[in-house]
């Protein structure tokens, strides 16, 4: 093993294939800051590029330019509140706060390393797990898979505010979003839901132009109504020191950081479950290490660890998402789908011999997780001054780009003007959900999951009628759904009970 | 009563959630299962929320959690002319995208907002609209070769 690790490292640095893996990453790095097209589809626009390549070659090329696309996400989410990715717009919640309040530097330090933390741990994991891992993933069916996704709906309770008026929001909210998830054709009947009579929605909303909307709109206004620069009229933050105060604070939360990647690494592994769901869950997850309920408030206003969490995640997952896709041809997300296609062009087919014949293939792309990621960050902080200082341009000048970055992102998801009017839409309706105290994350977790859960649920029924409820993962993970739901309350609950004996 | 804009907006998803309800209940078992497992528990929590609005606590007693704190520093008539211009502005980019197509939307609308909306020199104003056509036209056109549909008008006029 050793052997075909060291292999597999001299392969990767052949000069050939470390321009490949260096151009892929440029690529990446254009892409994931434009919201919409995402490390998907790029890969899929590139695939014809990769027929005269060698495998290690392909792969170098298509996991580098993937593997960045969630940090460079970040950035958007960060400076502007425009997610650049999907799996990014988690990152919004306290990385945009925090840019506005000047602290943009230190938000950027933070994503960036708890990215390079993250994509490390995702790496090793993909490197010693693909023997062993083979049982948890067959032991998933689709009654699991829904299980899972009730997990993620679940962390709900802890997306809102702590009091009974924040869960009733909340869960409305998160409602609200499963039931806009099933617009559009109804999979097993083939039936019109809440189409309007319009075309464009038979396919449900699309992703993209809904949480661009969602979540960027109401940041432009906010930006137009101020009428200053992002970082409002505070005076320049020392950068340098605050990239520094960010990378400190992914070791000062260290355990947070890991516990996020290993979120993302298990949500990776179950196939279509997706970095979606995985960062939501890993910013619930860093909203209950609050230590009570004054300290659960710090989280959407600038709390460095809502950065931490989602940014770990998201390229924990990539690993993770490869550990099926390389062991059973079994993909874990819409990216690693078409990296299947790949498999099929190189002649490799994925299973026992990725773990034999080809390991030195197999370990390429851990080398390339590892060495990509590295590399963008280490660009990236040297960078970051300049990139940070964009949210000291005045509001007046950065507005037309940033409202350019959004119906470009959006108009790339279906490639239609309706694609337009449906972020107009829905960023209106996010400004007044603002306006009035509603939360955003709920209402996009729901629309996430709502697709997801609708079809595993129907597949559990239809394939094991209602016998599914008592098969003893589905009563487990159930278990962890009520555990998820009562935490933010046993935690509050424990830390007044400590507080009063201390009183005493 | 005097209806703001907390209960208008709980009315609305009231009535939207509503609409859902009725229109599901056409629907066969299986297409209206979904739906109704979840709109009429929204319709439920939604009403009490209207409740809770025609009470009239105030957003601080309500242990919310919203993610986007708008500016107070802004008085709110300026605040409510700024966020109607920006609208305007968002509507007119939609309008002229329809019309024009990106290619030519994008510098008249970054030329344009730019002209009204900052006192930068006219040199900047130009290199600023340039670039963002330069960085559409490079990166969407000549590496992704995505397809963009042409404008309204040069489709009327034949060119499209």
């Amino acid at each position: 093993m050793l052997d075909a690790l060291a292999e597999s490292l001299f392969l990767i640095l052949q000069l050939k294939t470390f321009m490949l893996m260096m151009l892929g990453m440029g690529l990446g790095f254009s892409v994931g800051l434009l919201p919409g097209i995402g490390g998907g589809a790029t890969m899929a626009l590139m695939m014809p590029f990769i027929f005269h390549m060698t495998p290690v070659e392909a792969f170098a090329f298509l996991l580098g330019m993937h593997s960045v696309v969630a940090t460079t996400g970040d950035i958007t989410s960060v400076l502007f509140g425009v997610p650049g990715e999907g799996a990014c717009a988690a990152t919004v919640l306290d990385g945009h706060p925090m840019a506005k309040r000047g602290q943009a530097g230190r938000a950027l330090g933070a994503a960036l390393m708890s990215s390079l933390v993250g994509a490390l741990i995702g790496a090793a994991v993909l490197a010693v797990s693909i023997p062993v891992v083979r049982p948890l993933v067959l032991s998933f069916g689709s009654p699991e898979l829904f299980m899972v996704t009730m997990m993620g709906i679940a962390c709900i309770t802890s997306l809102s505010g702590l009091g009974a008026r924040g869960q009733l929001r909340g869960f409305s909210m998160g409602l609200f979003g499963l039931l806009l998830s099933t617009i559009g054709t109804e999979r097993q009947s083939g039936m019109l839901r809440f189409d309007m009579g319009l075309m464009y929605l038979w396919e449900g909303l699309d992703l993209v132009p809904f949480m661009v909307g969602i979540f960027a709109v109401p940041e432009i206004v906010n930006l137009a109504v101020r009428g200053t620069a992002i970082a409002g009229e505070r005076p320049n933050e020392r950068l340098r020191s605050g990239v520094l105060e960010g990378i400190k604070d992914t070791f000062r939360h260290f355990w947070l950081v890991v516990r996020c990647s290993a979120i993302g690494v298990l949500v990776g592994i179950l196939p279509g479950a997706g970095g979606g769901v995985a960062q939501w869950m890993a910013y619930a997850h860093a909203v209950q290490s609050a230590t009570d309920a004054t300290d659960r408030e710090r989280f959407g206003k600038g709390d460095v660890r809502g950065v931490l969490g989602p940014g770990a995640c998201n390229n924990s997952k990539e690993g993770g998402d490869l550990i099926p896709t390389v062991a059973f041809g079994v993909p874990g997300s819409g990216a690693t789908a078409i990296l299947l296609g790949a498999f099929i062009i190189m002649g490799l087919t994925p299973g026992p011999d990725m773990l034999t014949k080809h390991l030195s293939v197999t370990y390429s792309m851990v080398w390339t997780l590892v060495i990509a990621n590295i590399i963008t960050v280490a660009l990236c902080l040297m960078t970051l001054n300049h990139l940070a200082r964009l949210t000291y341009v005045r509001g007046g000048l950065i507005i037309p780009f940033v409202l350019l970055l959004i119906f470009l992102g959006s108009y790339t998801a279906n490639k239609s003007i309706a694609d337009l009017l449906v972020t107009a839409g829905c960023g209106l309706f996010g400004y007044f959900m603002m306006r009035f105290g509603w939360p955003r994350a709920p209402l996009v977790l729901g629309f996430v999951l709502g697709k997801l859960a609708e079809t595993y649920l129907f597949i559990s029924i239809a394939r094991y009628g209602f016998e599914w409820l008592a098969r003893p993962m589905v009563i487990v993970l159930f278990l962890l759904t009520l555990f998820v739901i009562a935490l933010p309350y046993l935690q509050d609950r424990r830390k007044r009970r400590r507080r009063s004996t201390h009183a005493d | 009563m005097r209806i703001n804009g907390r209960i208008a907006f709980s009315l609305l998803l009231i009535a939207m959630t509503a609409i859902a309800i009725v229109m599901a209940l056409q629907w066969s078992f299986k297409a209206a299962f979904f739906p109704l497992v979840t709109a009429v528990p929204l319709l439920i929590l939604a009403t009490a929320q209207l409740m809770v609005d025609l009470i009239g606590r105030s957003p601080a007693e309500e242990n919310t959690r919203s993610d986007l704190d708008f500016t107070a520093d802004i008085s709110p008539e300026i605040a409510r002319r700024r966020t109607v211009a920006i609208f305007a502005w968002i509507a007119g980019f939609i309008l002229l995208v329809f019309l024009l197509g990106f290619s030519l939307a994008i510098p008249i609308f970054v030329l344009t907002y730019l002209a009204s909306q900052t006192d930068a020199g006219w040199w900047l104003k130009i290199a600023l609209a340039a670039a963002a056509w330069g960085c559409f036209y490079g990166l969407f056109d000549r590496l992704l070769h995505l397809p963009f549909e042409a404008g309204r008008i040069q489709t009327w006029m034949g060119w499209g």
